[in-house]
C-alpha cells in the first residue's frame, strides 16, 4: 500500500465515522464544538502545507482566514448576496490577497517572512479596531466601512434554519464535514504531487534542485495561493455558522491558538494538524473550567511540546511505532 | 517652525523609547539568532515590577527601577535554561524558538493580567512637568527618556566594544563553534546576552508606559515596531539599529502628525515592505553569500 492510498482510505474512514456522530450524540453542544474542530481543522490543514510541506514560515494564515470571512460577511451585509455566492466569493478574495502578499514576502527567508506576515494581521487588526467613520448608518446605530469593533451579525445563513428548523446545526455540521474532507483530499494531492515532490527536493538540496530547474519562488507563491483557497472558504463558513464576524479572528490569541494545533500535531505530516486540531480542542474544553489558569496552561503546553518533541505528536507516534517494530525485523533478520 | 521641532522633539523621544527595546531584541538575534517573542511580555513585566515595589512596597524610584531590571534580567536567563538551551543545536531552531516564546509570552502576559489585573494603572516612574523653550513644549519626561536611552546605549557600546564580556559575545555572534574553541564558554555568553535583552525590555516597558499607562498587554505594540525596526535595519545589526530606531521614532511622528495616528502603524508597515523590496537584508545588513 502506498503512502498515497493510506491516506486516502484514512480520510475515507475518518470521513464515515463523523458522518454518524450527529447521530450518536444528542447532545448540541459537543455537535458544534465538532463543526468548529472541522473549521479549525481546516485552516490548519492548508497552513501546513505553506509551513510543513512549502517551508514558508507565515502566519499569515489566520489573515487569510478572516479575510475570507468578512467579505463573505460583508457581501451579505451591504449586497444582500446569498451566502451560496458569497462564501466561495470570499474563498476567491482570500486567494487573492494571499498572490498578493505573497509576491511582498516570499523574496525573504525564514523569520523576516514570519515577522512582516504577523505585522501585516497586526495592522489590519489595528485599522479595523480603529475605524470609527460610520459609513452607513442602520436603525442599530453606527456601522463602519469593516464593521469596527462590533464587527457583522445578520447578514444570511446557509437557509438550514428553514430548512430543519431548531436542528439547522446538523445541516453546518455536515457542511463542515464536506469542507475539512475536501481540505484534507486537496492536501493529500498537493503533498503526493508533482509539486510536493518538488518542494521535498528543495528541501533535502536546495542547490541541486535549483540546478534542475525547480523554480523556489513559483512553487512558493503556488502553494500559498493555492492553499488560500480552502482557508478563505473556512473562513466564509465560520461566518455563515457563528453568524458574527468580528475582528476578534485577528487577534494574537487566535493565532496561537492555531498554531498550537499545528505544532503539537506535527509539521509537515498529512496528519499532524488534524489531530493536534483535535487534541487542543479536546484541551481547551478540559481547561475551560480553570477560567483564568485556561491562557496559562495552553501557553504551558505550547513551550512543553515545542522544546520536548520536536516533531509533534505523529513523530512521537512514529518513534514509538519503530520501538515496537524493531524487536521484529531483527528477529526476521537472523 | 515651531511645529517643526515640536514634532522633532516627539519624533526622538518616540526614538529612544523604540531604541532601548529594539537594541534588546538585535541583541539576542546577533548573538544566537533567535526572535525573542516574549519581549513585548517581558516589558509589561518590567513596568509592573516597578509599579509594585514603588506603589506597593513603598520604596524609591531608583528601587523600582532595579528590582525591574534585575527581575527582568532573571526571567531571561530563566528563558534561556528552559526554552532557548535545551533546542539551541537542534534542527529548526530559528523556527522552533520563535513559536515557543509565543508561548512563553502569552504565559507571562496572562500571570501579569492574574496577578494586576485589567484595569490600567498609572507608572508611578514618571516625572511630571515640562519646559518650554522658544514656544516648544518639552515634557520633563520626554528628556528624561531621551538621557536614559543614550546613557544606556553608550554603556552598551562600551560594554560590547571594550570589555572582555563583550569581546566574548561578539566573538559568539561572529562564529559559535571558533569561539567554543577558543575557550569562551558560549552557554554563559547566551545567557548573559538574554539577561541583558531582559533588562532593557524592564527599561522600555518602564518607559513606554510612562509615556501611557500600564497594561498587561501593552509591550505587544511596542515590540512589533521593534522588530519592524530591527528588519529595517537588518536583523541583528546592533549599532544601525539604534540610528534605524530614531529615524522610524521621527517617521511615525511625522505620520501622525500630517496623517493621523490611526495610519501610523500601517505606514510603518509599508515603509517596512518597501525595505525589504529594495534591500532584503536592511539598510545596514550585510549579504549573505549562500555557501555550498
Amino acid at each position: 500500500m502506498t503512502a498515497m492510498r493510506r491516506d486516502l482510505l484514512l480520510c475515507g474512514l475518518f470521513a464515515c465515522a463523523a458522518l454518524f456522530w450527529p447521530m450518536i450524540s444528542d447532545m448540541r453542544y459537543s455537535v458544534t464544538q465538532t463543526t468548529f474542530f472541522f473549521i479549525w481543522a481546516t485552516v490548519v490543514v492548508q497552513w501546513n502545507l505553506v509551513f510543513g510541506i512549502g517551508g514558508i514560515f507565515s502566519l499569515a494564515q489566520v489573515a487569510i482566514f478572516a479575510i475570507g470571512a468578512y467579505v463573505t460577511a460583508m457581501l451579505g451585509y451591504y449586497l444582500g448576496t446569498s451566502m451560496l455566492l458569497a462564501m466561495p466569493a470570499g474563498a476567491v478574495a482570500a486567494v487573492a490577497a494571499s498572490l498578493v502578499l505573497g509576491i511582498a514576502c516570499l523574496r525573504l527567508y525564514g523569520p523576516y517572512v514570519a515577522l512582516l506576515t504577523i505585522c501585516v494581521s497586526q495592522v489590519l487588526y489595528v485599522l479595523i479596531v480603529n475605524d470609527t467613520d460610520c459609513f452607513t448608518n442602520p436603525p442599530s446605530g453606527c456601522m463602519p466601512l469593516m464593521g469596527g469593533v462590533r464587527g457583522f451579525s445578520r447578514f444570511g445563513d446557509l437557509g438550514f434554519r428553514d430548512w430543519l428548523g431548531a436542528g439547522f446545526y446538523i445541516g453546518n455540521y455536515y457542511v463542515g464535514l464536506l469542507l475539512l474532507t475536501a481540505a484534507i483530499l486537496f492536501s493529500i494531492a498537493i503533498i503526493h504531487s508533482p509539486m510536493g515532490l518538488a518542494f521535498r527536493a528543495l528541501r533535502d538540496n536546495p542547490v541541486y534542485a535549483a540546478a534542475r530547474g525547480v523554480d523556489r519562488f513559483r512553487y512558493q507563491l503556488w502553494i500559498f495561493g493555492l492553499s488560500a483557497f480552502f482557508t478563505g472558504l473556512s473562513g466564509a463558513f465560520y461566518a455563515v455558522n457563528t453568524g458574527v464576524v468580528g475582528p476578534v479572528v485577528f487577534s494574537f490569541q487566535h493565532l496561537l491558538f492555531l498554531l498550537s494545533m499545528i505544532v503539537i500535531g506535527g509539521i509537515g505530516t498529512v496528519w499532524g494538524p488534524v489531530i493536534g486540531a483535535a487534541v487542543l480542542m479536546l484541551a481547551d474544553e478540559a481547561m475551560r473550567e480553570l477560567g483564568d489558569f485556561r491562557d496559562i496552561g495552553m501557553g504551558l503546553l505550547l513551550v512543553a511540546c515545542v522544546v520536548l518533541m520536536p516533531r509533534g505528536l505523529t513523530g512521537l507516534f512514529q518513534d514509538m511505532a519503530r520501538r515496537f517494530a524493531k524487536p521484529a525485523d531483527t528477529e526476521g533478520a537472523t | 517652525m515651531d511645529v517643526f521641532f515640536q514634532i522633532l522633539a516627539s519624533g526622538l523621544t518616540l526614538g529612544a523609547v523604540y531604541a532601548i527595546s529594539t537594541v534588546g531584541l538585535a541583541l539576542v538575534f546577533g548573538a544566537m539568532n533567535m526572535l525573542n517573542m516574549s519581549h513585548g511580555a517581558l516589558m509589561a513585566l518590567g513596568g509592573y515590577m516597578a509599579w509594585f515595589t514603588m506603589t506597593g512596597l513603598g520604596l524609591p524610584p531608583v528601587a523600582g527601577m532595579l528590582v525591574a531590571v534585575l527581575v527582568c534580567a532573571g526571567v531571561g536567563v530563566l528563558i534561556y535554561l528552559l526554552i532557548a538551551g535545551p533546542m539551541l543545536r537542534s534542527e529548526g531552531f530559528e523556527t522552533r524558538v520563535f513559536i515557543a516564546t509565543i508561548g512563553f509570552g502569552a504565559m507571562l502576559e496572562s500571570v501579569i493580567l492574574m496577578a494586576f489585573g485589567p484595569q490600567p494603572k498609572p507608572q508611578p516612574l514618571a516625572v511630571q512637568g515640562g519646559l518650554s523653550v522658544a514656544q516648544v513644549h518639552l515634557p520633563v519626561q520626554n528628556l528624561l527618556i531621551l538621557a536614559l536611552a543614550m546613557v544606556l546605549m553608550a554603556a552598551l557600546a562600551l560594554l560590547l566594544q571594550k570589555s572582555r564580556i563583550g569581546r566574548a559575545i561578539r566573538a559568539t555572534a561572529q562564529n559559535r563553534d571558533a569561539a567554543r574553541l577558543m575557550g569562551v564558554r558560549v552557554g554563559m555568553v547566551y545567557a548573559l546576552v538574554l539577561a541583558i535583552s531582559g533588562g532593557l525590555a524592564a527599561v522600555s516597558g518602564i518607559t513606554v508606559s510612562s509615556l501611557s499607562s500600564l497594561l498587561p498587554n501593552m509591550g505587544g505594540d511596542p515590540m512589533l515596531k521593534a522588530f519592524i525596526i530591527c528588519v529595517v535595519a537588518g536583523l541583528g545589526r546592533v549599532p544601525g539599529s539604534v540610528v534605524a530606531a530614531l529615524f522610524i521614532g521621527l517617521f511615525e511622528a511625522v505620520v501622525q502628525y500630517t496623517v493621523g495616528v490611526r495610519f501610523s502603524f500601517a505606514s510603518l508597515l509599508l515603509l517596512v515592505i518597501v525595505v525589504l523590496i529594495w534591500k532584503p537584508q536592511g539598510v545596514f545588513g550585510r549579504h549573505q553569500g549562500v555557501r555550498l
